[in-house]
Formats: structure tokens, sequence, C-alpha cells
């Protein structure tokens, strides 16, 4: 067997797809009440441009997007505004968000769920209907599309590459959307190809999933034209593969330099979900108010892949899926390697959310001092040195944590996952990354204030 | 050909075979004192080069001009180093402070530290082994001399900047409260010391 | 005795030292660089902790701050009064005393049931990084309890209780307000010795979730707001506020607070003021 393309580093999870990865997406009961949160994306929160009492139609801005770096929010069902509060968020935060009342009804606002033929949009066309849609990054980063989509001049992109390798274990909502919905996928890449003007777009996929490899290759071939070439590639199973940086390294043999993005090196990275998602908005007019959430783990009976409404408690999905309260140990959003462990059973599923687990068996973090083997080093991604960034974390120098370049780690958690003193390494990480970040704003303060 | 043979030799003794530091253990004062952070490793690590550089110019001219002619070699030898080099780089300190205000405060600090070093003496001391030599002629003589200067201040500074970064990742390590500062960082000195006994054997 | 190579050996090393010293004697002139002594005299007041409270990097830096007139003798806050007075004596100038301050606690802990089970890092600046929970306490604005501030002392003047609630000892607090800079909630606050009454908490959830989470938390109900003679103390976004223009520091208010949230600090701050004086005393008698 010839060598699968991939990258330099990384760890090998066991997988515990099997547990979902045979369930048809079904669509989750939609619920009398929906929480929809106006932080669903990294940038400004939006801002409420409805009023208590005011009925809502599925499909309206209810969230307007506050400046370039922010997304708009739309009302996941028809009915009424009951309260502007407050929620937990999936990304860890707190945020405002609005209380809708579901009438049942599911009347689409005007202009929504009509379709129609995109082919002579212009690339600005394109771009706004996906910032209208509130699209954002659906792998779980949540970084809005259209600002992606928008290279500062001088920058092209000449390769889009699509993300559906889906790496973290547990998951299968990718798997499951490339599987049963294969052509709007495609034809979301496309797009996406024409809003930057290339030619060349590839579709990483796992090798783990060879049946959604192949579907995803002879609908390319059958889709590819001279002038939008299409091709689907299979990588090794590894994590974090799916990593923006991992990808381009696998599929392009580019490296994105330190502290740079991939759009400098002419690369675009979308998951397959914001594909289908850019499909949707630009064929069929619906901007984005549901997504599919796989839910699973060893404590939920029934795993499945759900389509859910955002707003929709998480704790409904769980339920849904016949999950063991007194089983379950830990909940996380996301997936296990990346995901945050939650504990609010009210919190809503947001535009992000790839998955949702309930597992038994949570690790005791009594970790011991760093013994220097270097198993997170060989697995590190990035190419940094974790055990010297987890030791400058744990003494509490974390300013000295920014010359070993703790600001190019992806966080993806593989030295966390192998290291044997059970450090929690990525916490460190992400704690000197914060404290970088807040010397920075005081320095910057600092020289205004001069 | 034979000459650039020669030249190789005592760069490689200079810095690795016969390092000063660690092979043979003079200026351990500078070597624990200035390598708690590597910038100042590096600093402290420059102004040795550049004392150790004039030292044996200085010297091996005096040598060659006073001491031999006199026939004081065997005895004042030493006295007369000391002299001549505190002398030295006080003056060139007093210079650098007016005359290059940037350099000085790279170097300036440290400069006072090794007027008198060991391992600055000691190079002069090592550099008479040159002139012994049969059939050597004087700017030969001279020419290796400053030679040998450069690049044992490089070995030396290799030791000190390594021993810098050793010590700037025992600072953030678990080291036993008896152990902490310079009791671990000798140890650590021992063990680097052992490595380069490595290099003995090319030799 | 060999008279000649004796005379020779001292010739020339007298003819070196004279060479030699008669160069450094003219380079000292020549080169010569005019460096203010008073930096390093200051510096060597100040209390060599490096601690950053003056806002200058370390005291070296304070300290030609101050000779460059750039900064105030004022602002070295572990030195205290005396290292101020020290410090005008080199500048010959006068200062007006510097009255000492201290960081306190604006949350009292009041068994705040927990939320969730955290095995993350003890540090409360990890615990609310975005996405691991915030502090396991059902407050999300009082104190998590890992006790960064007390790591963070250079004095050791904070310590854990058995409830993870710091506890500052003003014996040993400067007020050089590096816990204020760790705090991940601001909970610590810098003041002066004579400002003795302090709302401690910072709670702004509904007054009825704090009632049932805090034994020890403002629930908003607005007494001391009627009770203060002075107009200086209200109830903003739930919360009870001095405002230390108009407060007289009677403490009305911390006898009508059902919930102890106001403390007065002042009997405790006396006698020790006291103490301290009185050990002045005999120290100079």
């Amino acid at each position: 067997m010839a060598f699968l393309k991939t990258f330099k580093g990384g760890v090998h999870p066991p997988d515990h797809k099997q547990l979902s990865k045979d369930a048809a997406i079904t669509e989750a009961m939609v619920p009398e009440l929906l929480t929809v949160p106006m932080a669903q994306h990294i940038g400004k929160p939006a801002q409420p441009v409805v009023k208590v009492t005011d009925e809502v139609k599925r499909g309206q801005v209810i969230g307007e997007s506050q400046g370039f770096v922010s997304a708009n929010v739309h009302s996941p069902v028809s009915g009424k505004v009951k309260r502007i509060t407050e929620c937990n968020t999936p990304l860890g935060t707190k945020t405002q968000a609005i209380l809708i009342e579901n009438d049942g009804q599911d009347t689409w606002a005007e202009g929504c769920n009509v379709e129609s033929n995109p082919e002579n949009l212009t690339p600005k066309e394109i771009r706004s209907r996906i910032a209208d849609a509130g699209i954002v990054g659906m792998g779980g980063a949540t970084f809005p599309t259209h600002v992606k989509l928008s290279p500062p001049e001088g920058k092209t992109i000449d390769t889009v590459l699509l993300n559906g390798v889906e790496c973290e274990p547990y998951l299968t909502s990718d798997y499951r959307l490339m599987l049963e919905s294969p052509d709007t996928i495609v034809k979301g890449l496309q797009l996406v190809m024409r809003a930057v003007n290339c030619n060349n777009g590839y579709i990483g996929v796992e090798a783990n999933k060879p049946d959604a490899f192949k579907i995803m290759e002879k609908t390319c071939k059958e889709l590819s034209s001279s002038d939008a070439r299409l091709a689907a590639v299979m990588l090794e199973v590894k994590y974090p593969q799916g990593g923006e940086k991992q990808l381009i390294e696998a599929v392009l043999n580019r490296e994105v330099p330190s502290g740079r993005l991939p759009m400098d090196i002419g690369a675009l990275v979308q998951n397959v979900g914001s594909s289908h998602a850019i499909y949707q908005a630009c064929y069929l007019n619906r901007p984005l108010t549901e997504r599919i959430v796989a839910v699973t783990g060893e404590a939920v009976a029934e795993p499945a892949n759900l389509l859910a409404r955002i707003g929709t408690p998480i704790g409904d999905l769980l339920r849904h899926c016949r999950f063991d309260e007194e089983k379950a140990v830990k909940l996380i959003c996301g997936g296990p390697m990346m995901g945050l462990a939650h504990f609010d059973l009210e919190m809503p599923v947001n535009k992000g959310m790839s998955g949702l687990l309930a597992l038994t068996d949570a690790s005791d973090w009594d970790f011991r001092h760093c013994i220097r083997c270097g198993r997170c080093v060989d697995g590190c991604a990035a190419h940094l040195l974790p055990s010297e960034l987890s030791i400058i974390g744990e003494s509490g120098r974390f300013l000295d944590a920014e010359e070993a370049n703790v600001m190019d780690c992806i966080e993806c958690g593989a030295c966390t996952y192998v290291c044997p003193a059970r450090r929690p390494i990525v916490q460190w990480i992400k704690l000197a990354k914060q404290e970088i970040m807040k010397e920075r704003l005081r320095k910057a303060e600092q020289a205004k204030a001069v | 050909m034979e000459q650039a043979v020669i030249y190789l030799k005592i760069i490689f003794a200079a810095v690795f075979v016969q390092n000063f530091v660690l092979s043979k253990f003079l200026g351990l004062c500078p070597f624990i004192g200035v390598s708690k952070k590597r910038s100042s490793a590096i600093g402290m690590g420059l102004a040795v080069i550049f004392v150790m550089t004039l030292a044996s110019a200085a010297t091996m001219l005096i040598y060659q001009y006073l001491l031999k002619p006199f026939k004081m070699e065997f005895y004042l030898d030493i006295v007369s180093f000391i002299v001549v080099i505190a002398a030295l780089v006080q003056f060139v300190e007093l210079a650098m402070r007016k005359l290059a205000p940037a350099l000085y405060k790279a170097l300036g600090i440290y400069l006072p530290l090794i007027t008198t070093n060991c391992a600055v003496l000691g190079v002069t001391q090592l550099n008479l082994e040159f002139a012994k030599l049969n059939g050597i002629t004087l700017t030969d003589c001279l020419l290796r001399s400053i030679v040998n200067g450069v690049f044992a201040g490089v070995g030396f500074t290799l030791a000190l900047v390594l021993m810098a970064g050793i010590r700037e990742r025992l600072e953030s390590s678990p080291v036993p409260e008896c152990m902490q500062g310079v009791p671990i960082a000798f140890i650590a000195a021992a063990c680097m010391a052992l490595a380069f006994f490595g290099f003995a054997g090319i030799a | 005795m060999d008279w000649k190579a004796l005379s020779i050996a001292l010739g020339s090393m007298a003819g070196i030292g004279a060479v030699l010293g008669i160069v450094l004697a003219w380079g000292s002139k020549r080169f010569f660089v005019k460096v203010d002594e008073r930096v390093e005299q200051v510096e060597a007041i100040l209390p060599g902790v490096n601690c950053g409270a003056c806002g200058f990097p370390g005291c070296s830096g304070y300290a030609e701050a101050i000779v460059t007139s750039e900064a105030t003798m004022t602002l070295c806050s572990p030195g205290g009064a005396e290292c101020a007075h020290d410090i005008a004596r080199i500048m010959g100038a006068e200062v007006e005393a510097v009255e000492p301050k201290y960081a306190l606690t604006a949350c009292q802990g009041g068994n705040v049931p927990n939320r969730f089970d955290y095995s993350g890092v003890h540090d409360c600046r990890a615990a609310v990084v975005p996405g691991m929970g915030g502090g396991i306490k059902h407050c999300t604005y009082g104190c998590i309890g890992y006790g960064t501030c007390a790591r963070a002392c250079p004095f050791g003047a904070i310590t854990m209780n058995d409830k993870q609630m710091p506890v500052i000892d003003e014996e040993k607090c400067t007020g050089c307000g590096r816990c204020v800079e760790v705090c991940p909630r601001d909970l610590n606050r810098i003041d002066r010795e004579s400002r003795t009454v302090f709302v401690l908490c910072t709670s702004h959830d509904k007054g009825a979730v704090t009632n049932k989470i805090c034994d020890h938390g403002c629930i908003a109900c607005k007494k001391c707001e009627q009770e203060c003679p002075f107009d200086a103390i209200h109830v903003i976004d739930n919360l009870a506020v001095i405002d230390y223009e108009k407060c007289k520091l009677c403490g009305k208010c911390v006898d009508v607070c059902p919930k102890g949230v106001i403390v007065n600090l002042r009997k405790e701050r006396r006698a020790r003021k006291q103490a301290r004086e009185t050990a002045a005393k005999e120290a100079t008698t």
C-alpha cells in the first residue's frame, strides 16, 4: 500500500466512531422554548434587534452582526420572543441570549427557503449571501466564514481544501453528512471556489472512512470541470489531521509559517458542514438555523446524528438519545480531544457544536512532574516543545512561554493525551496564551497613553 | 597548508578539548555567577573574548620585548601580566564608556568582573608555550597567541551559554529545596564537564 | 645575590607601573563621564523586591526615574513612609507622610455550593480560561479559591484558610498590588489604612439568586441605602457600592446588613496602629 498523505507529528487515539457511525441523520424534536445565544462565533457578539413579545419567523435576523469579524444570528423557529437574558455557551463563556417560544408552525421569513440559481452570482454576492446567512466554521472553531473568504488585497488563494477528516474520536456528524448529502457539499465547495476565484478544490477524508471517500471521489469526478478541478484525497488516520494547518501540510505539503494564516500561503480550509450550509444559503436561501450534532458516548443508549435547531438545550438532545444521567460522569461539547466539558443541561446547541458526548470514564488529573520522555514532542502537530511549555506554565512564568512560541499552539490536546505523567499541558498553554494576550493589551494601552 | 592545520588544531583545542571552564576549571566564578540568564551570559562571553584577545596580544609583546631580553621570563611573567591586563581592561572600559556607550551598556558591567580573572591570566600563560617552541618566528608566535586567545574566549562563551540555557530550565524545574540554586547548577556543570571530556580523545 | 637581575626586575616593574598609571590617569580625565551617584544611593534604599508597584521596571528603574524627576518619591509602597523619607533626604526635598496601604479581598466565601468537579490546574487564572468552567463555585463573581494571590504575594502576607479563602495579614502586607493584578475575578483591592468600611461582595447576581447560594453575599435589600445618613451607599446593579466621597465611615450600614457583607475594620486597625506607634516610640527612646 502506498503511503497516505499526512503531516509530521500526531497521535492515534482510539476512535470510538462505531457507536454512532451507522445512525442516519434524523431530525431532533424542536423544543417549546429555544435559547439562542448572541455569541456563537469568534469575534464580537451579535446585537439583539428584536424586543420581548415580538413575533419572529424562522430565518429572521434576530441578532445583527457587529463589525467585520462577527456573524448574524437568525431565529431557528417561528414564534414569540419571550425574554432576553444570559446563558452559558458551548464556547465556555456567558453571553446574551434570546429566548424564543416556539409556535410549532415553522413558517419561514419572507424570501427564505426559496430556491434560486446561484450560477450568475458574482464572488462579492456569494460572500454577502454567506455573511447574511450567518455562516461560521462548523467544525468547532466558529470563525465567521465570510471573513475567511475575503482575503486582504494582494493575497490570492489558489486552493480550497474541504475538511472531511473528522479526526476527533466519537464524532460522526461530518461523516454522515458526506454519505447522505455529497452533492450539496461539493456544490458548496464550488461556490467557495468561485467566491475566492480559484480553480483547485480538494476534499480531505481520513482512511478510516473509505465509503465516505469513495462517494466524495465519485461526486467530485461528476462535478469537476476544466475551470474547477475537484478531487478527494485520502489521508492517514491520525489526530489532529483535521487541524487547518495540518490538513494543508498533508494535502499541499506547504507549511503555514509561525504567526501567519493559511491564506498567506494561498490556501483556504472549510469544514464540510460549512460547505453544506453555504449550499443551503445560496441555493435555497436558508440561513444557518440548524446543524448536525453527533450525540454519542458510552452513557448514551441510542447514539444518533441529530439535525438539531440552534438553541435547543443539550439536555433535550441527550434525553432524546436516552442518556443515562446516573452513568454519565462527563459531558463534552465537541470532540473528546478539544471539546469543552460542561455542566449545564440547559445550555443551547450553537453553530459550532459538532458533537455532544456523555462519557462514563473521566480520568482524574493527579498529575506528576514532567519526566522528559518526549512523547508530547513527537506528538505535537505544531512542532513545539509541549514539555517545556508545561514546565514554564507550572512555574507560573507565562510570559517566558512566548519565546517558546506558545502562540503557535493549536490547542489540539495531543500532548496531554499522550502524557504518561497526566499533565494538563493544554490548560497551561491556554493560560499562558491568555496571560500573554493580557500583557500585550497592557503594553498597547501603555503605548497609547504615552 | 601545514599552517592552516596548526591553526585549526589550536582553535579546536581551545574551544573543545581544552575548554577553559569544563576541562581546565578556570573562570568558575563568572561561570556560576553570570550564567543565570542567556542574555547576560552572551554579554559576559563577548566581554571575555574581547579581553582575552587584547590580553593575549599585549602579554605576548611584553614577553618578547621585555621579559625575554632581560631574562626575567621565569619569574616575572605572572606579576607583569596581571598588572598589564588589569590596566588594559580598565583603560578600555574608560574609553568604551565615552566613545561607545551602547557597547558599554552591553559589555561594560562585565568588564570590571574579569580584569583579573584567572581564565584570562591562564590563557596568557598557555600562550607562552608557543614562545618556547623551537624555530618559531615572532609574528607567528603573536598570531597564534591571538588566535588562541579569541577561541579560548569562544570556548568560555560556549560553556557559559550552554550553562545559562540549562539554568534557565532548572529555574522552573521541581528541584528539592536543599539543592536549589547553585548546588544543582554545580551538578549540571559536572555533567557537562564529563561530556566535554569526550573531546579529550580527539586530541 | 644577583643585584643586577634584581634591579632590572624592580626597575622594569616600576616602569610598567608608572607608564600604565599615567595612561590610566590621562584616560580617566580624557574619557570622563558624569554619572549621578544619587541613583545608586536611592536604589540602595529601595527594598529591592522588584514588585513593580511603582509602575517602573524594578527598583533600579524606579531609582533612575526618581533622580531624573520623572517620578515622585512616594510610589514605593513596600518601602512605605520610611523609604520615602530616606529618598527625600538624598534628593534634598521634603515629602508628606505616606499612609500605609493594605490589600483586601472583596469576598468572604460564604459556603457557596459547587457546580461541578474540577480536576485541572489549581490556579484561579487557569480555572477561568474560557471553557474551563470558571471556577467550581456557584457564584461566578466570588473567590475561586485556588490561591493564586497567595502564591503571587512577594511578602507571604496571604495565606489560604481551611475554607479556601485568602486571609491577608496586614502586618506583612505592604500594599504592593501584586494580588490585585493576578486575581482573575478582580476581588483584591488596595486601600488606605484609614478607610475602614468596605462592601465585601462583588456579585451582580439578582438578590434571590445570591440569597440561595451564599451566606455572605449582597442580596440588594437596600437596607444600607435607607440607613445611611450621608447618602453614601447605593445598590447599583444588585450590589451595594460605597461612594467614598460622601462616606464618613460611621459604620451604620455595617450594623443593618443582614448578610454581614459590609465590614468595619476600624477597631482592629486602630489597635494595630497604636501598637505600632508605641513600638516606634520605644525604639527611639
